[in-house]
């Protein structure tokens, strides 16, 4: 979900993702790359991510990843889920209300 | 994202560069905050983690995903194909007739041509062989053996004088053995008193170990065995041990009689050997110089010597290194030595046979001479029914794959790819294909015992072996997978070239009609299937024409009724005049028996591809020597031959009980032969010779022109000679007896066997048949051909047909709309029946107008097969298409009327 969410914001590569996920959770989510890449992988298999050879500004051949129109919709469907389970737990571990 | 083989490379390297990738982003974040490349590039290399790890947890999710992927595809596609059950089975039954078909002819062609001899290195055999540029050479004097025509003229034999084996044995560099073999022809074999006929053959003392075969029990035959004086010992095939003898070891040192000579078993051969000559097999092998003993004739020791005599057959085994073409230039030299010496005269010098040879690795080719063309020939018909069927079931998922535009529309906007999409539709294509392809096993099991039952004209001479084993489930496995792309990929790219948006919009009322293309992927498919069925039709039309033909020909005596069996008392040890006293007793015993309307016998039977040809001196045409001058077509004949068979006599008397031994040599000739030789006069009285200088036959009579070896030859001259009378040097030894029965000729097979065998136990009843059976019997090919081309002309015709039929249909169905409001504004019925007609009729028009070219274009390959009518024939081609135009209009007259038949208001309304 989380790799999805990033790719929102427009195609990246993997290294960027990365940085992408550990920045924008203000560095508590540092994701290894031995299951960033196996994840993305999984996700293009799956059809929910598609990916180009472009040159990336090292001037090098980098695999650019992007959503596809499964993927925005698997990603809603995630978010959602989401949503549904923070207010379940948050419920669950809910301070008793003073009656 | 496809799982294809080669793209796992690619694929491999990809992620390579991707890592490589990031560990230079990495390591250039590194660099940028101050740290040297160096150790930018160590530091991000270790916070990387194991490489080889990730790469195998990648590489495991490509398999899990294309292993999902294909899952998936099956699962749709068995939804697919389970909701149109009626398409799907006869999708399924025609592919598996097709490819049935296609298997089975491949198996007995691979079973005649193409599969190698169960020997040790197969490849480095050879077979000698001889070629003359024009015709037979004349230093062959006697030949025993076939005469092959080569295509471009001349004659090949493999058939070499015995000198001329000894001569190479000795003189070659090329060669770690040669040897020898020759069909000693069925005989006469009995063991532990049981009688029955099969196969010989004379072998050389180094034929197997030549060959590297190893015996399955006992020992084989050995160079010391060729000795003469040595014991008799023979060898015998596997098959024969285990249906004789159960397999007993014990069979082993057991005797057994050939034409009475007793031979014991030393040995025998390997389980899966069957002699060098696909289709002959061989039960017992015995060594060469036996052949002495069993030959009473004079030329018996003579054919060792006499270098004009070529019978023996030879084999080499190349040494290792040395080419089939040095081989040939090494023997060539010292046999063209050989056979100039051997020729008397200039004439004789001109067209010298020359050395060649063949690679033997399977076997001898005379079946596969016999066979291959019209093995060839049924292959094609066969390719095309297949071609049909696909055309058929790919015109079929095209109309399908237009009604599901929208669901595929729907997957393409969903992000699948069109790859992703076409591989789908393929992968339900080989779902039909697939299991079409092991059903067609089963067709192909049924199919392969029947052909070379139809080849071998139902007798048991041939011995193919033919069965399924593991070259032919690749070769329909092969089949099955081509098949299924063939008739799939055109129907998946069309069904995957979709506009996403109009599809997705798309109701039957907007559905793009192919108005402006007129000539769409559908017609293409009917114009062809209507081709291929034309082709089929004509083709069983024109075989079905050879049929009659050949069975309205005169044959000149009456085959209806005639009982005729073979008798060789030589097997039981009777000679000479014993043999003769014997033949004439039996022949007044069989004229008695009830239900005998009349009894005679013959050296020969009549048409039954049977060749008897000899040299003539007729004083006043100058001779020739060796083959070129007169020569007559011969049949000794008994008491009452013209008679029994009912053959007229045109002029004098018959051969009758007066023509003995002892008698002045009397002859019946026929009026070919009367206008050949004697033009213009009556030949009664005169005088000729056979195979010598004097003229010591008289003609009594001349016979009406009959048939003599076959329907289709022209009638040659034919000279019946008196059986008892022996006018050639070597009496016949068998006897063919033709009874004229009253009733049923197989009513009295009983009957003579007792016969025979109270007045001499010890001959065996053979080759019992009746006339009809003989002469049917040479028609074997023009037979299968007709029966086997009708059959798949209607299948071609049904398919096309239906084809036809299911293209309208669909096209009506799809139009409905177009149709509803066309006679909403006036259009009457007719028309609208005018309007698909139309269609049907330009359809049937092109194919028809195809198929004729096409015929016209092959008609010299089929000509060969033909009798009595041109592969052109304009009637045939005329009929053919009326019936072929006629039945494609009544395929499409269905939806035509349907078509007529809409209500305007509830097409209009008709989504």
């Amino acid at each position: 979900m989380l790799i999805l969410r990033t790719l929102q914001w427009g195609p990246q590569h993997g290294h960027g993702i990365g940085i992408a996920i550990r920045q924008s959770s203000a560095e508590l989510l540092q994701i290894e790359r031995g299951s960033l890449y196996p994840a993305l992988h999984r996700l293009e298999a799956r059809g929910l991510i598609s990916s180009e050879w472009k040159s990336s500004d090292l001037n090098r051949r980098a695999k650019y990843y992007k959503l596809t129109a499964a993927g925005k919709q698997q990603l809603v469907a995630e978010q959602s889920k989401w949503k549904l389970m923070v207010k379940a737990i948050a419920r669950v571990m809910r301070p008793a209300k003073a009656d | 994202m496809d799982w294809h083989f080669w793209q796992w490379r690619q694929r491999d390297s990809d992620l390579n560069d991707e890592i490589a990738h990031d560990l230079a982003a990495e390591a250039e974040e590194r660099v940028r905050s101050g740290i040297s490349r160096e150790e930018a590039e160590l530091a991000s290399r270790r916070d990387f983690g194991n490489v080889s790890l990730l790469k195998e947890d990648v590489r495991e999710i490509w398999i899990w995903a294309s292993l999902e992927r294909l899952s998936q595809d099956v699962r749709y596609g068995w939804r697919t194909l389970r909701s149109n059950l009626l398409f799907t089975s006869m999708a399924i039954v025609s592919l598996a007739l097709g490819i049935g078909a296609n298997t089975a002819i491949y198996g007995v062609m691979d079973a005649i041509m193409l599969r190698a001899l169960p020997v040790k290195n197969p490849g480095e055999l050879v077979i000698l062989n001889w070629r003359t540029k024009n015709r037979e050479p004349d230093v062959v004097r006697d030949h025993n053996g076939p005469n092959y025509a080569v295509p471009g003229g001349g004659v090949e034999s493999p058939d070499f004088p015995w000198q001329v084996y000894e001569l190479f044995r000795n003189h070659n560099n090329s060669f770690s053995t040669l040897f020898a073999y020759k069909d000693a022809g069925r005989l006469n074999l009995i063991v532990n008193g049981q009688a029955e006929v099969g196969s010989v053959e004379f072998v050389s003392g180094n034929f197997f170990s030549g060959l590297g075969i190893n015996p399955a029990a006992g020992r084989l035959l050995a160079d010391s065995d060729n000795v003469a004086g040595s014991s008799q010992v023979a060898v015998i095939n596997f098959d024969y041990w285990r249906q004789r003898f159960n397999a007993d070891p014990s069979a082993i040192g057991q005797t057994i009689k050939l034409d009475n000579i007793p031979f014991t078993i030393a040995g025998v051969t390997a389980p899966e050997f069957h002699g060098v000559s696909a289709g002959s097999a061989p039960l017992v092998y015995i060594p060469m110089s036996n052949r002495l003993a069993l030959f009473n004739r004079s030329e018996g020791k003579a054919m060792f010597i006499d270098p004009h005599n070529y019978w023996v057959d030879i084999m080499g085994r190349l040494r290792p290194g040395v080419t089939l073409a040095r081989a040939e230039t090494e023997l060539s030299g010292p046999f063209h030595v050989y056979v100039l010496a051997s020729a008397a005269n200039d004439k004789e010098r001109t067209d010298l046979p020359a050395l060649w040879m063949q690679e033997g690795g399977s076997g001898v080719d005379s079946v596969r001479r016999l066979l291959s063309k019209p093995l060839l020939v049924l292959m094609t018909m066969v390719a095309l029914i297949l071609a049909i069927a696909c055309a058929n079931i790919a015109n079929l998922l095209l109309s399908r794959s237009v009604a599901r535009r929208r669901e595929i529309a729907v997957r393409l906007s969903l992000g699948a790819s069109r790859l992703r999409v076409l591989r789908q539709l393929l992968t339900e294509s080989l779902m039909l294909s697939l299991p079409g392809g092991i059903l067609g096993l089963g067709v192909a099991a049924v199919g392969i015992h029947s052909l070379i039952w139809l080849l071998s004209g139902g007798e048991d001479r041939m011995s193919l072996r033919a069965g399924i084993d593991w070259r032919i489930l690749v070769f329909t496995l092969c089949i099955a997978l081509a098949a299924g792309i063939v008739f799939g990929i055109a129907p998946a790219i069309q069904a995957t070239r979709v506009d996403i948006t109009p599809a997705l919009k798309e109701t039957r009322a907007s559905s793009p009609r192919r108005r402006g293309r007129f000539i769409g992927l559908s017609q293409l498919l009917v114009v062809a299937q209507i081709t291929l069925s034309l082709l089929l039709v004509l083709g069983a039309a024109l075989f079905v024409r050879t049929l009659a033909n050949l069975h309205s020909v005169e044959v000149g005596f009456n085959p209806e009724h005639l009982l005729t069996f073979s008798l060789d008392a030589r097997q039981a040890g009777y000679k000479d005049a014993q043999l003769q006293t014997l033949y004439a007793r039996l022949d007044e015993q069989f004229r008695a028996l009830p239900g005998v309307r009349a009894a005679t016998l013959s050296d020969m039977p009549l048409v039954a591809n049977w060749n008897s040809r000899v040299g003539l001196y007729v004083p006043g045409i100058p001779k020739h020597e060796g083959r070129g001058g007169p020569r007559t077509s011969l049949v000794m004949v008994g008491p009452m031959f013209f008679e029994t068979m009912q053959l007229p006599i045109a002029l004098g008397r018959s051969i009758n009980t007066h023509d003995v031994d002892g008698a002045p040599l009397a002859a019946v000739v026929n009026q070919a032969f009367a206008k050949k030789y004697f033009p213009n006069q009556s030949p009664i009285g005169r005088q000729f010779g056979i195979n010598s200088n004097v003229a010591n036959i008289t003609i009594v009579g001349v016979a009406k022109d009959a048939r003599y070896s076959s329907l289709k030859d022209e009638v040659p001259p034919v000279t019946y000679l008196a059986y008892f009378q022996n006018a050639l040097k070597g009496q016949p030894g068998s006897a063919i007896f033709e009874l004229r029965t009253a009733a049923d000729p197989f009513t009295l097979a009983q009957t003579v066997r007792k016969a025979v065998h109270a007045a001499a136990p010890r001959v065996p009843v053979t080759d019992i048949r009746t006339q009809t059976q003989i002469i049917d019997s040479t028609i074997t090919q023009e037979r299968t051909f007709a029966d086997l081309c009708t059959a798949f002309a209607v299948l071609a015709l049904v398919i096309a047909g239906v084809g036809l039929y299911g293209t309208m249909a669909y096209a009506v169905s799809r139009r409905t709309n177009e149709i509803g409001i066309r006679m909403a504004l006036g259009a009457e019925r007719y028309r609208i029946v005018a309007m698909v007609l139309r269609e049907v009729i330009a359809l049937a028009v092109a194919g028809l107008a195809v198929g004729l070219i096409t015929a016209w274009g092959t008609q010299s390959a089929i000509k060969s097969f033909l009798f009595g009518v041109k592969a052109a024939d304009p009637l045939t081609v005329l009929w053919v298409s009326g019936i072929l135009f006629a039945a494609l209009i009544l395929a499409g007259s269905a939806p035509a009327r349907r078509a007529s038949r809409i209500e305007p208001l509830s097409a209009l309304r008709h989504e």
